[in-house]
């Protein structure tokens, strides 16, 4: 059996196939599994006619008691359970939605009101989109970190979405408790918060596949930077008006009311907060860049706590006026800077300790192990499966991290492109690093 | 006392210890010289690399008394630059340090950056404009590891295709076989501009030679053995012996590479070989391909002088026993 076995592979070793693959052009016979149309469909679909049917025939031969008359005189705290808070949430939300009445061609009144609008966006804006998901995302790649749409707008998304869409289910409640926070503001916390999380995902998704994300961490903090000074403008036009209610066309510079001087400095701490950011994101080298950041937030998040201080104590009345206009659009002027500072860490941060989703796509075809001058020379190689593979499991590969020539025969016959010298390289830099600083400064091998 | 993590089995061992701390203390030395001795606005410009490192390790160090000539790689080279009409500015080790490529390979990071940013800002204040190696992995190592933006960083063999080179037609008619190994920097480690064609061309060009190719080639080729200098050990002398036996069974008369580091590695067998003449298994010579162009052209190729010759040092070439092992 086991002159057999050695023959086997004796046979392999030397009558290897020869692989005519080169590097070339872009593969695109990369993408193994099983597609989800129509194979799982169906299955699914019949799954859920063997559920729907089960619970038809529940419903139809056991009816359940109905329970004791509510009491008229408890007014009760309505909300449905937590799952269907985003439903009720934008039941809520649709009366900002115009409502048209007209007749169509049979005579019907048809009345689009906020109820109706409130079922489409239940519906059609969340649960469609969802189910129309795989068919817009035709990308079969499955991990997270290579499928960045996907993980952007079909998780990270709709995550925040229904999140917010849940949070203003209870906004009556959160009106009471805060009374400075304006129902406007909660209503576009619905929006907003969850695009920047989407792009915010977006890029560090990409980036996470070592992608150098330059122009989406300008684009990105670019039109953030524009849209802070945008809303500062229209926060300065609505201070007056925030006060006593006149118009603010009319009342534009005209008079100063205690809420300006805080407004002021609050404006002037983000925007030269975002400018900053900017300005790092566009002109600095990445490293150089990553510590102006770093400072300027901490001094940032020191002058916020400074100002906030100084004004509370001394004038309640300014501070509160300035909260109120400020909570109107506090999207923009919280959500931003932070989201900018976000956006520029998961942009430029090193990929490091995520190489291995690089070697993860190994599927042990074994090409490696086939090709590799040192498992034929190896004795500890001889029964080795593969390369890639087993680097990723830490398991004894057959070539140690020293051992390897990098001559990069397994990267060349890879289907899947994986770059095994890459590998070998970082971590060679990395051991040789860590044994540098344990042994006092010197390297192996000296 | 150094502890590995056990997965990786024993640590690396460097065998030319001596040859590799000389290079790294160049890298010490990190103040750009004030009077660099070309002007500004070169347009080309050679870079030969660490092969007079090599001649010194490869012929005077106890190691091995071998006869590879590496510093005739340059001298081919510049006549072969000459001949297809290039007055190259030559990046001399007086004023640039090692490419790096080894100490990267080996892990030395720290030195490694220390010589990249160095050979950057030199290369940059001579105002470079094309870089011109002999080396695959100098070639490797300028065009991916290195950033060097707006220096076109070129394999000779590249530019002498490019250029077009033409060589004389031959004195005597004889028919010569010719193989070319495939460095691993220069082809497969490229994503970009990989070096396939240019030198089985140039070799095209020479008329009474036959290409063959070896039983692995292009992006399959099988490496010589030893890469980034670690690990001298029958393993990989095996390795770089089963390489020189697919040439022998080919019955080449020339087996050319394009990278110092497999000519050293091919020549340390070769000689090893030489011990046993009664066993005389590799009947080829090992030659650059730039020192196998150089040949064809006119005029004398300037070689080492002839009161090195390594056999004359060598005291165990001679009143070696017969059939000692």
């Amino acid at each position: 059996m086991t002159l057999r076995m050695q023959s086997v592979k004796e046979g392999v070793y030397e009558e290897r196939p020869g692989f005519p693959t080169q590097y070339g052009p872009e593969r695109s016979d990369h993408q193994p599994g099983v597609p989800f149309w129509p194979h799982e469909v169906y299955r699914d679909l019949v799954i859920i006619f063997v559920l729907m049917a089960i619970l038809l025939f529940l419903s139809a031969a056991y009816t359940p008691e109905v329970g004791p008359p509510a009491n008229p005189a408890i007014q009760p705290f309505i909300v449905p359970d937590w799952y269907l808070l985003f439903s009720w949430g934008l039941l809520k939300l649709a009366d900002v939605l115009p409502t048209i009445v007209f007749t169509d061609p049979l005579g019907n009144l048809i009345n689009m009101d906020a109820a109706f609008w409130g079922n489409m966006l239940t519906f059609p804006l969340v649960l469609l989109p969802l189910l129309l998901l795989p068919f817009i995302d035709r990308g079969r790649e499955t991990r997270p970190a290579k499928a960045a749409f996907r993980t952007a707008f079909g998780v990270a998304f709709f995550l925040g979405f229904l999140f917010f869409a849940s949070l203003y289910a209870t906004n009556d409640r959160i009106l009471e408790s805060w009374p400075f926070i304006a129902d406007d503001a909660l209503k576009w916390m619905v929006i907003v918060p969850p695009v920047l999380i989407f792009f915010a995902t977006y890029v560090g998704v990409r980036r996470l596949g070592f992608r150098d994300m330059y122009w989406w961490n300008l684009l990105t903090i670019g039109a953030a930077f524009a849209l802070v000074l945008l809303m500062t403008l229209w926060a300065f036009a609505l201070v007056p008006w925030s006060i006593d209610g006149m118009d603010p066309i009319s009342r534009l510079g005209t008079s100063l009311n205690p809420g300006t001087l805080p407004l002021t400095t609050f404006m002037l701490i983000v925007i030269i907060f975002s400018a900053l950011l900017f300005y790092a994101t566009a002109m600095l080298k990445e490293k150089k860049a990553k510590e102006v950041v770093l400072a300027s937030s901490v001094i940032v998040f020191f002058a916020v706590v400074v100002f906030a201080k100084l004004f509370a104590d001394s004038n309640f009345p300014a501070t509160y006026a300035t909260l109120k206009t400020l909570m109107l659009y506090s999207n923009f002027f919280i959500a931003l800077p932070l989201f900018s500072l976000i956006t520029f860490y998961l942009g430029t941060r090193t990929p490091y300790s995520t190489y291995e989703y690089l070697l993860n796509e190994c599927y042990q075809c074994g090409k490696c192990h086939t090709v590799c001058p040192v498992t034929k020379v190896e004795d500890d190689a001889l029964g080795g499966l593969n390369l890639v593979y087993n680097t990723f499991k830490k398991q004894h590969d057959g070539v140690p991290l020293w051992t390897c020539l990098a001559c990069d025969a397994c990267s060349a016959v890879c289907p899947l492109d994986i770059k095994y010298s890459d590998y070998i390289l970082e971590e060679r830099s990395k051991v040789a690093t860590q044994g540098a600083a344990a042994n006092g400064g010197r390297r192996y091998g000296e | 006392m150094i502890t590995l993590d056990p997965e990786y089995g024993p640590a690396r061992t460097i065998p030319h210890p001596v040859m590799f701390r000389v290079l790294d203390s160049e890298a010490d030395e990190t103040a750009v010289p004030k009077d660099l001795p070309v002007g500004k606005g070169a347009e080309w410009a050679y870079y030969p690399g660490c092969i007079d490192y090599y001649d010194q390790e490869m012929q005077f160090s106890h190691l091995n008394y071998g006869d590879t000539d590496h510093g005739i790689i340059f001298d081919s080279s510049i006549k072969l630059l000459k001949a297809v009409g290039l007055e190259p500015v030559i990046l001399d080790r007086s004023f640039m340090k090692c490419c790096g490529h080894d100490q990267l390979w080996q892990g030395k990071l720290d030195v490694f950056q220390r010589m990249r940013d160095y050979n950057t800002s030199v290369i940059h204040r001579l105002g470079i404009k094309n870089l011109v190696t002999s080396c695959a992995e100098g070639y490797r190592t300028f065009k991916l590891d290195y950033r060097l933006d707006g220096v076109n960083v070129r394999h000779i063999t590249q530019v002498l295709y490019e250029r077009g080179l033409r060589l004389p037609p031959p004195k005597d008619g004889k028919t010569i076989r010719v193989t070319y190994q495939d460095p691993c920097r220069s082809c497969r480690q490229m994503p970009v501009d990989p070096i396939y064609e240019e030198p089985r061309e140039l070799i095209r060009r020479v008329e009474n030679a036959e290409l063959v190719e070896l039983k692995t080639f292009r992006a399959d080729a099988q490496c010589c053995g030893v890469a980034q200098m670690m690990y001298c050990n029958d393993k990989t002398k095996g390795l770089t012996a089963s390489r020189m036996l697919e040439a022998k069974e080919l019955d080449v008369d020339y087996l050319l590479t394009a990278c110092p580091k497999c000519l050293t590695h091919f020549g340390c067998l070769h000689h090893e070989n030489r011990w046993k003449p009664e066993e005389e298994r590799y009947r080829y010579r090992v030659v650059d391909i730039t020192h196998f162009l150089a040949e064809r052209l006119e005029g004398e190729t300037v070689g080492r002088s002839p009161s090195v010759i390594p056999q004359a040092q060598d005291p165990r070439a001679k009143g070696r026993p017969q059939g000692a092992e």
